[in-house]
């Protein structure tokens, strides 16, 4: 029987160098390069990534169940972006966005 | 870490404390046999992270591990050795004052042959990999680093014997948690999860309960402790 594929939410938080802006779009070219570099074509087609929220120095992703360790390597992999220091590193994974939203308020407190 | 930039230390330990890494070994970059208490009780002060100590041997042959190795006794803190000598390497392994055989360096990697890595299980000493070179920019540099790691994380494994995967990590940034490492090591380096927790968390607690028990008179050897 072929297993059902489920979602997994991350949350990560972003510690930068220097205090500069960064986009949606500059975070998910910078997550789609590591997961291209690190992994290929092969697994980049199963992750089903996509950014669900990014604040000043977090961000939520959502991927596929199956490559949850990929999308977190690939994040601890990213060491730069715009040409600056960050560290991107995940802070909880969970399988509902209520959880994920739990983690952030209390972050934000 | 350089023990008189007090600076570098703090900025350090602020950005493992945002990281969420709550337990970390630290090492003089000097010779730096004795920690004093005074220093101690100032890190203590900085951050809220549980700080162990350790110090690494680099002899430049035999001779010098012989003399320097004397010092040692009922040291205090970890004590590791890193060299690429070989016959260095299987008298720290034989040796019960040394707790760690450290091979930080991809160069030095490759020098870790079967013969060590059978001597630290006999011994029940532990052997240190560490994984700072996979962060290094050039990319042949990196995938020539992971193919070296594991490589001989196989051989580590192959033969049962307890390693510890170690950050090590020179640059700020580099810095990355221990559960992104796990990450890493699982779907780049290919080791089971269970494996992976093992040699970033039980093979630690397991070193510092060693240390612990070398401090503790009461206990004569492993499994004799004395009752008064």
């Amino acid at each position: 029987m072929v297993k059902i594929e489920r979602q997994r939410y991350i949350i990560f938080q972003i510690l930068k160098e220097e205090i500069f802006q960064i986009d949606q779009q500059e975070i998910l070219r910078s997550i789609w390069q590591s997961i291209w570099r690190y992994f290929g074509m092969r697994e980049a087609n199963k992750t089903g990534l996509w950014l669900l929220e990014l604040g000043e120095d977090y961000g939520i992703i959502r991927c596929s169940n199956v490559t949850k360790e990929v999308v977190l390597t690939a994040l601890a992999l990213i060491k730069e972006v715009k040409s600056k220091n960050v560290i991107i590193s995940p802070i909880k994974t969970s399988g509902t966005i209520k959880a994920i939203k739990k983690i952030k308020n209390l972050k934000n407190k | 870490m350089n023990f008189d930039d007090l600076n570098e230390i703090k900025e350090k330990l602020e950005l493992c404390e945002k990281l969420g890494i709550k337990n970390l070994i630290l090492e003089p970059k000097d010779d730096v046999q004795n920690i004093s208490l005074e220093f101690k009780r100032i890190i203590k002060n900085i951050t809220k992270i549980n700080i162990y100590y350790r110090h690494t041997l680099k002899p430049d042959n035999l001779q010098d591990f012989k003399k320097r190795i004397k010092r040692f006794n009922n040291y205090p803190e970890i004590l590791s050795v890193e060299t690429s000598n070989k016959d260095i390497q299987i008298h720290a392994v034989r040796d019960s004052r040394v707790d760690l055989i450290s091979f930080s360096h991809p160069e030095m990697i490759k020098t870790l042959t079967n013969g060590v890595i059978s001597l630290a299980k006999q011994n029940n000493s532990f052997i240190e990999l560490s994984l700072s070179s996979i962060m290094v920019k050039n990319r042949s540099i990196q995938s020539k680093n992971f193919r070296y790691l594991y490589r001989f994380i196989y051989k580590v494994r192959n033969l049962k014997a307890n390693y510890i995967l170690s950050g090590d990590f020179n640059e700020l940034f580099d810095i990355r948690h221990p559960r992104a490492l796990i990450s890493i090591c699982y779907t780049l380096l290919d080791i089971p999860l269970a494996e992976i927790k093992r040699a970033f968390k039980e093979n630690p607690v397991r070193l510092l309960k060693k240390i612990e028990k070398r401090q503790n008179n009461a206990i004569l050897e492993n499994g004799v402790k004395l009752i008064k």
